[in-house]
């Protein structure tokens, strides 16, 4: 079967998780997408593992194996004018750039948007940068942690009893994340309108904007109602929430009554549902101190998997807090094909997410192993050289 | 911004609800397409009942979550219950290019619109399905709300405070992460379709895409069979690294310091530029060993600063940091209003407010926001006549049958 985008040729400037991810998507749906690393350090999730037994080595990081993979790599100084030579014939053959170069650094990369639209009329640039590329702050610099919190996601998430709690990040480069699907979304329909207009442009990613949109219900209660929202309030609806069992911890949903009044008698306590204490979901927010002690006596003395099961036979969203054990024991995942082994020359084989969407005419491919360092220098300079 | 928009002409049948479906279809939107809500009284979509409402007053119309994540669209009413309004369904989507939705697996078909019916009416039709599980495999049949993905992803087992339970993230992050990603392979779908006609069908799992943004635990599990410990704030590659107090009530100053020689250039800025050489604090294997105390450093220095003046020392130093922000902070933050991030367009029952915007900025092309979300209902006759060519008085019937409700 043919791959969606298999007629589209991208350069990566990607150091970290948000341009690498942006080209990744389009790489699994068939785009030839070339990376740029520096010769000597490579690209930086190389350093950031995990690596198998814990020992770092450049080549055998999973983060950078995962990101990377359908690509062709090359080591190249862009810092450099042959370096910038090279590129400007790179970008000359490309549909599609994507960088994360930080702004202040980009006119020494040679990513001036000006020089390059007028060599290059039909390019699409697309500049990721921490807090975009304009503005009094576009300079400021952020790992993950900083635009968590910046973006204004890591107050949402403590222990409301815990005021000396800090807001609690999300596992791993959720920034990046972000960031790479909105500079995906942002590229592809740049590439779209390029079909009407026959020219590229330039598309410019701030991370902090990317954050600042996903804050759920959460943002809108400053402009509707004066009110901040705070990792410390109590949640106005209950039970939502984690539970301890006998083998592992479950999280507990009942949002619609219906699912409560299933739950009561799940736990053989259907009288619970006529307590007035419990009577609805802002009752029993609002004394969840007494039912969450009930609910965890019941609850811990329960399998994760035959409550799970139990509450969705009734049609209540329960699920388990997943392992890492679980998801790759899961039959369900199993059967769907998810999770994908690639073998690597250096690390060997490994085995990680696949998949996230399947389209039925256009399916996604994992096909090659991720590049190791400037492994397709030759090769694409010769591709250069016959034009 | 001379040009049109980039999706300038697409039409997309929306029947989503809550939020991953609706978040998909927003940045279809952002992009200039015809964005077409279907919606029902009888069932209303579940934002739209939530918090916040202009001043705490509740209706359909007057939810921030709602209005937030439906910009730019416009809604048609159809109590999808009745077969004449099924037929209406069918003309829409006959004259859609797109058309998504992101009930439970198999919904969409009982009501008989899936995927084998609307290809007979549109051969090149893109039909995007997101749903919890996915449409295929043993669990397809089980339910699932968006606060249920962050624990079924595996993402909690791997967040939380150091040595402390599995904790939330803040937000239902698998609705947002699927909707992109269901942004994305729409988009991709389009350009096929462009270049071969050929239209098709999406699966997607939100626990799928949940997973597909935590490769590194993965990973971890796949590679050495161990999960990465819940650590806090912290980062194995980066210290100090974290969420410190700062002075204020409840005011937090997060910072990385990225390698050693950032930390020369913290360590300078804090006023301390002996701890750049002092054996404990110079390398980053040194500052992991003795984080806990690395970390009451920091906090002596940050504690005393309100965060707003932290960031601009540390920045100023190059050294990521930023306030822990609030929403009223970035609502009022100056650096996003002077970037124009904030969409402010008049609504018919809330007024002008502030609403997030679109994260990214085209240089040639019309992005932006383009209207504020809809009232529900408030395109039906519009889009039944325009789009779905029916005539005044079959509108009129459908009315009277209550099939527009």
């Amino acid at each position: 079967m043919p791959h969606a985008l298999g007629h589209l040729r991208v350069v990566e400037i990607g150091d970290g998780v948000a341009a690498a991810y942006a080209t990744k998507l389009l790489a699994d749906l068939g785009a030839d997408v070339i990376k740029i690393e520096p010769p000597d350090r490579g690209d930086v999730t190389r350093t950031r593992g995990p690596f198998p037994g814990g020992v770092p080595h450049p080549e055998k990081s999973g983060l950078f194996l995962y990101l990377n993979a359908n690509k062709r790599g090359i080591a190249l100084d862009v810092r450099t004018p042959e370096g910038q030579a090279t590129l400007d014939r790179l970008v000359a053959r490309a549909d599609l750039l994507v960088h994360d170069v930080h702004p202040t650094a980009m006119a020494a990369h040679g990513l001036d948007w000006a020089r390059l639209a007028a060599r290059h009329p039909t390019l699409v640039m697309t500049s990721i940068a921490p807090f975009g590329l304009t503005g009094p702050h576009a300079s400021y610099r952020g790992a993950d942690v900083v635009l968590w919190n910046a973006g204004g996601v890591a107050t949402l998430n403590g222990e409301p009893g815990r005021p000396d709690l800090p807001p609690l990040k999300a596992f791993g480069d959720q920034s990046g994340f972000q960031a790479g699907l909105n500079a995906a979304i942002g590229s592809l329909g740049a590439l779209f309108a390029r079909l009407a207009s026959g020219r590229g442009q330039h598309v410019e990613v701030s991370t902090q904007e990317c954050l600042a949109a996903i804050l759920e219900l959460t943002f809108e209660f400053w402009p509707y109602c004066g009110l901040v929202a705070s990792r410390l309030g109590a949640k106005p609806i209950q039970p939502l929430c984690f539970m301890e069992c006998r083998d592992g911890w479950i999280f507990i949903c009942c949002v619609e009554e219906h699912q409560w009044r299933q739950f009561v008698e799940i736990m053989g306590r259907p009288e619970w549902a006529e307590m007035e204490l419990f009577a609805n979901r802002l009752a029993r927010g609002a004394n969840f101190d007494a039912l969450q002690v009930f609910l965890q006596e019941w609850c811990r003395e329960q399998l994760v998997q035959e409550l799970y099961d139990a509450a969705q036979r009734r049609r209540v969203p329960f699920a388990p807090v997943s392992t890492m054990g679980d998801l790759l024991a899961s039959p369900h995942l199993a059967a769907r094909g998810f999770f994908a082994t690639l073998a690597h020359p250096v690390a060997g084989k490994v085995t990680m997410p696949g998949a996230p969407y399947k389209l039925g005419a256009t399916p996604w491919t994992l096909r090659t192993p991720a590049p190791c360092l400037g492994q397709h220098t030759a090769e694409v300079l010769a591709e250069l050289e016959v034009g | 911004m001379a040009g049109a928009a980039p999706l300038a002409g697409i039409r997309v049948a929306d029947f989503t609800w809550v939020w991953a479906g609706p978040f998909c279809t927003l940045q279809l939107a952002h992009l200039g397409a015809e964005v077409i809500r279907v919606e029902t009284s009888t069932r209303i979509c579940v934002t739209r009942l939530l918090p916040p409402f202009a001043e705490f007053e509740p209706g359909p119309n007057r939810s921030g979550y709602f209005n937030q994540y439906n910009q730019g669209k416009q809604s048609i009413a159809l109590d999808l219950k009745r077969p004449e309004a099924v037929a209406v369904a069918k003309r829409l989507c006959a004259a859609s290019d797109i058309v998504v939705e992101n009930f439970a697996a198999g919904v969409m078909d009982r009501m008989g619109l899936g995927y084998e019916v609307l290809r007979r009416l549109r051969p090149d039709v893109i039909m995007i399905a997101l749903s919890g599980y996915g449409a295929t495999g043993p669990d397809s049949d089980k339910v699932s709300y968006g606060p249920a993905q962050v624990p079924l992803s595996g993402m909690s087992s791997v967040t939380g405070y150091r040595g402390a339970p599995p904790m939330h993230v803040g937000i239902s992050y698998g609705d947002p992460t699927g909707g992109l990603h269901g942004a994305v392979a729409v988009l991709a779908a389009l350009l096929h379709r462009a270049r071969t006609g050929e239209g098709q069908y999406i699966d997607l799992s939100q626990w799928e895409t949940s997973m597909a943004v935590l490769p590194d635990a993965i990973t971890s599990w796949t590679m050495n069979g161990v999960p990465p410990p819940r650590d806090g704030n912290r980062h194995p590659g980066m210290a100090p690294h974290g969420v410190f107090r700062a002075a204020g009530d409840d005011r937090w100053l997060a910072l990385a310091v990225e390698d050693d020689a950032a930390w020369a250039r913290f360590a300078a800025a804090i006023g301390r530029p002996a701890l750049a050489h002092d054996p404990r604090w110079a390398s980053l294997a040194a500052r992991k060993a003795n984080e806990d105390e690395l970390e009451s450093l920091v906090t002596a220095w940050t504690s005393t600063l309100t965060p707003e003046d932290a960031t601009a020392i540390l920045q100023a130093a190059g050294i990521g940091a930023f306030v822990a922000a609030t929403n009223r902070d970035l609502a009022e933050d100056p650096h996003l209003n002077a970037r124009g991030f904030f969409a402010e367009l008049p609504h018919p029952e809330v007024g002008t407010r502030k609403h997030v915007g679109i994260p990214w900025r085209m240089s040639a092309s019309d992005c932006q926001v383009r209207a504020a979300a809809p009232c529900l209902g408030a395109d039906t006759d519009r889009v039944l006549r325009d789009v779905c060519a029916y005539s005044d008085s079959e509108i009129a019937a459908l009315r009277a049958a209550q099939v527009l409700s």
